[in-house]
């Protein structure tokens, strides 16, 4: 039943993505009054681009190819860390948070490798600024985590879950608060949204995760959107998970999955709406005044890992 | 060669399992006492040697052949038997006396075999810096060994051990300082590093892998002896010493290499990094212990351990890579390089696995190592020290932005060498490694790929060797743990990707897209210090470049005949710590001139004023 629901729950998270993306882009629509595009258009694109050929660079060797792949399994495999109905992933206990950041990196450094490939100007830049930002967020990224994993005393995505959700609204500690601080800070840099990114613009002057994917079409590309995709869907899984996770179904007996679901949506729709609201409201930052942004957050999380030594005396 | 060390390979993995103690005692031949035996610590280093030295020696048998004349050859098959058996010899040497003799023939035959490659006045100048760096590292071991003789009344390593426990507060502080100074000053930490980016690239790139794979590892052992085996830990702070010492290594390697285009002062560079991730796993293990957390120090220690096995591993396929670049291409300047994945394959893909390894991506080695360490961090939240309680957690965000780093470079070392176009004329037409060179890389490259997917079977022997080391009662949960899910993370992930290579399409070659225009040349491309660049200038600070802009004719800034610019690194520790310190040695030595003035009448003065001095302390003494 375990093992059942964990499938269930990479599936939702792997299938739905485009959905989640396609509701933020709409979102931001109605919020710039524009009409926007329908929630779907994100499974009509990738579907488009899969039934295209795949252009390759004269220069390109295996990596090319490879790097879309890898990316889209490792972002697979990461979804296997949230529990989302209930209290359980495949890969949720047995696997800690560690393993979780070097999942994401494995991915994100191969897709810096096909940028390079490429052989022209624009996947070198997109690499290099890449490599800046990610390097950059890892510290918050496991800060945060840490805070949260020393407060529950597990490092294990389900364990910290638990905690939390022994816990109310109310009873939860300022660590969590800097620490959710730190971490949506990073989720922000990791999926390539406003201010540190422009998912939307193809302007070489600010472009990061699109000049690295600037050579890529066809299924090669499906595959990397698709995996953009994952990773917001992920990102707010985890996030939900950690800070507010109140809600799951502790049985498995249909109502209980039922009305957790119906919890997981909407607080995945809230996230939403703040996501089209920050990207709305916000400008891009200039290129390097996002290692502030993300210094930042790594003081916050550095403040929530102080915390944790301070809340136990 | 090859055969010796697969034989030793052998009979050390099958002691290691047995923890049989062998002993050789040529004690007979020497006033002192000069015997080898092998406990299981001296068995992990052994069997370390041996891994890698058998596929550098293989590798060697190909790359040999193709740079050097034969009088050469025999010099260096000589040289670099002595050299690997002298690091057999220190790490089985149970005696300071045989550990100091073969120390110092490690020292000395690895210079020997810098020389091969030729001895011009630069490479006599950064040898002789080596030189002088590995003697003042072996001057303080001498010294940490002769601190112990007056307790221990013997240089044999059991008398040894028995007087460490009894050792005055004082002299465990003056023991613990030499052996971190002088084992410091050989692995390369930062400050006492500068040899390492001289000594490295001017070697012959299997030197290389086995001066950076091996020999830094040989003063691991040594500090691991000292500290954990002799001193058996000691307060926090030598704990809090070594994990700052760590730290900063580990951060400033880092950046320091990514900053590099030639690519063996990078690999150089990295294993600064590398050896600071190992002080890190050391330093936790040593304030674990000095809280009484044992466990946590076992999983900490048994982390560093598997690090400097893997580290061992990485970097001497690394190496071994750019040799076999540099075979082809006769340049390892990244900025001269590129597209070498088309032109040799087999070298790419194994310069990849030692990539994915050294950055610590799962399902290769390095992640496991730096998983422990990682994790055993986390345990510091769980004392009751409040320092070590704060400190501990917060070192994870150092280690995530070493992580961080390291990924961001090698990035730019795949990427500019082996991807893209080639970038110059040498790189257009390189051809793949020869056969010998390829199966010593491919050796290497399973080794990183077998403990990364089933580290299992190596964390019980290393776990277990770390909890004697320390004493914890238990193994680690934590390393259970890790050993279980890695394997079925590997078969999910084979599975995926076999399902998702269902939706590739077939592909038809196009021109890279160029705005428009025609005429895309490899020029164009972004280069190793373009991409470093976001990077550099963020921590400018930690580089100090020296930059120098000449615009002409200086009257007409706009509309210049010729600007030219160029921009220097050097590194602060030349000029605000080694020549501070270089010019007092100097000018302490020219005050000691006044002593010699040439006058036989003075000189007998000072035979006189010595005896007397003698006699009166004799005669007070008495």
């Amino acid at each position: 039943m375990t093992i059942a629901l964990g499938v269930l729950q990479v599936v939702l998270l792997v299938i739905g993505a485009p959905l989640l993306r396609g509701i933020v882009g709409r979102l931001k629509a109605v919020l710039q009054r524009r009409r926007g595009a329908p929630i779907w258009r994100p499974y009509a694109d990738i579907w488009k681009l899969l039934h295209k050929e795949d252009l390759v660079p004269p220069s390109a060797s295996g990596i090319f190819g490879l790097a879309p792949l890898l990316l889209l399994v490792t972002s697979i495999l990461a979804t296997a860390f949230v529990p989302l109905l209930a209290n359980s992933a495949l890969l949720g206990s047995t696997g800690d948070f560690i393993l979780l950041v070097y999942l994401l990196a494995f991915g994100r450094f191969f897709l810096a490798l096909g940028g390079m490939d490429g052989g022209s100007a624009f996947g070198g830049m997109g690499a290099s600024r890449e490599a800046l930002v990610s390097s950059l967020a890892e510290v918050p990224l496991v800060l945060g985590l840490v805070a949260v994993a020393i407060q529950a005393s597990n490092a294990s995505v389900v364990g910290m879950t638990e905690w939390a959700l022994e816990r109310n609204f109310f009873n939860i500690s300022a660590v969590h608060l800097l620490a959710f601080l730190a971490l949506g800070i990073v989720a922000l840099a990791e999926t390539g949204r406003m201010p540190v990114d422009n998912p939307a613009t193809h302007l070489e002057l600010t472009m990061i995760h699109e000049g690295m994917v600037l050579e890529y079409s066809g299924p090669n590309l499906a595959l990397i959107e698709w995996a953009g995709a994952i990773k917001l869907s992920f990102m707010a899984g985890l996030l939900i998970a950690l800070f507010a996770p109140w809600g799951m179904a502790t049985t498995f007996s249909p109502a209980a999955l039922g009305l957790a679901a119906v919890a997981m949506l909407a607080k995945t729709f809230a996230l939403a709406v703040a996501l089209a609201v920050i990207e709305s409201g916000i400008a891009k930052l200039r290129m390097y005044a996002v290692p502030d942004f993300l210094g930042v957050a790594a003081a916050f999380g550095t403040l929530a890992v102080i915390f944790t030594a301070l809340m136990k005396r | 060669m090859a055969v010796a060390t697969l034989a030793g390979c052998g009979a050390s993995g099958h002691s290691l399992l047995n923890s049989e103690v062998r002993k050789l005692n040529p004690s007979l031949l020497t006033p002192f006492p000069f015997t080898f035996s092998l406990d299981p610590l001296g068995l992990f280093f052994l069997i370390l040697i041996c891994t890698v030295s058998l596929p550098v020696a293989l590798f060697s048998v190909s790359y040999v052949k193709r740079h050097y004349s034969a009088a050469r050859q025999k010099w260096l098959w000589a040289l670099l038997f002595l050299f690997v058996t002298s690091m057999a010899g220190v790490v089985a040497a149970s005696s300071g006396f045989a550990f100091l003799v073969c120390w110092e023939i490690m020292s000395l035959a690895s210079a020997g075999l810098i020389l091969i490659e030729g001895s011009s006045g630069d490479r006599r100048h950064n040898l002789f810096i080596y030189l002088l760096m590995t003697h003042a590292a072996t001057a303080a071991v001498i010294a940490a060994f002769l601190v112990f003789l007056p307790h221990s009344h013997s240089l044999d390593f059991a008398a040894i051990r028995a007087a460490g426990a009894t050792l005055p507060p004082g002299v465990r502080i003056a023991l613990f300082l030499l052996a971190f100074a002088g084992f410091g000053t050989k692995a390369g930490i930062i400050p006492l590093h500068l040899w390492l980016p001289r000594a490295h690239p001017i070697a012959p790139s299997p030197v290389s892998a086995l001066m950076s794979g091996v020999m830094l590892k040989i003063a691991v052992y040594g500090f691991v002896r000292f500290a954990f085996d002799f001193l058996v830990g000691g307060p926090a702070w030598f704990g809090y010493l070594v994990l700052v010492a760590g730290a900063v290594s580990g951060l400033l390697g880092v950046l320091y290499a990514i900053a590099e285009h030639d690519l063996k002062r990078l690999l150089a560079y990295h294993s600064v990094e590398n050896i600071g991730i190992i002080y890190l796993g050391l330093g936790a293990s040593l304030v674990f212990m000095a809280h009484g957390a044992r466990v946590w120090a076992a999983l900490a220690l048994a982390g560093a351990l598997l690090h400097t096995l893997n580290h061992a591993l990485f970097k001497s396929l690394l190496f071994l890579g750019t040799g076999a670049i540099a075979d082809s291409t006769h340049t390892v300047d990244l900025e001269k390089l590129g597209g070498l994945q088309r032109r040799m394959p087999v070298t790419g893909a194994v310069f990849l696995i030692g990539c994915c390894s050294i950055i610590g991506l799962p399902l290769f080695n390095g992640f496991i190592s730096e998983w422990m360490i990682f994790r055993s961090f986390l345990g510091g939240s769980t004392l009751t020290n409040s320092i070590a309680q704060t400190l501990l957690p917060l070192i994870v965000g150092v280690l995530a932005l070493i992580g961080g780093l390291a990924a961001a470079c090698f990035v730019k070392v795949f990427g500019v060498a082996f991807l893209g176009r080639p970038r110059s004329q040498e790189a257009e037409h390189a051809s793949e490694a020869p056969l010998a060179m390829r199966a010593g890389m491919m050796l290497l490259a399973a080794g990183c790929m077998v403990i990364g997917i089933w580290p299992g079977a190596f964390l019980r022997p290393i776990v277990s060797l770390a909890q004697s080391l320390v004493g914890a009662p238990a193994a680690p949960p934590e390393t259970l743990l890790i050993a279980r899910v890695i394997p079925w993370v590997a078969a999910a992930f084979l599975a995926l990707l076999a399902v998702v290579s269902v939706l590739k399409r077939a592909k038809r070659q196009t021109p890279t897209w160029a705005c428009g225009l025609p005429g895309l040349t490899s020029r164009m491309q972004y280069t190793s210090t373009s991409f470093s660049k976001p990077i550099r200038f963020v921590f400018g600070r930690v580089y100090k470049a020296d930059r120098k802009l000449e615009v002409l004719p200086e009257d007409q800034p706009y509309f210049p005949a010729s600007i030219s610019y160029h921009s220097v690194r050097t590194t602060s520790y030349e000029r605000f710590l080694y020549r501070p310190f270089v010019d007092g040695v100097v000018a302490a030595a020219n005050q000691l001139r006044r002593l010699q003035t040439g006058n036989i009448q003075v000189y007998l003065l000072y035979i006189v004023m010595t005896l007397v001095s003698l006699l009166l302390y004799l005669r007070l003494a008495g």
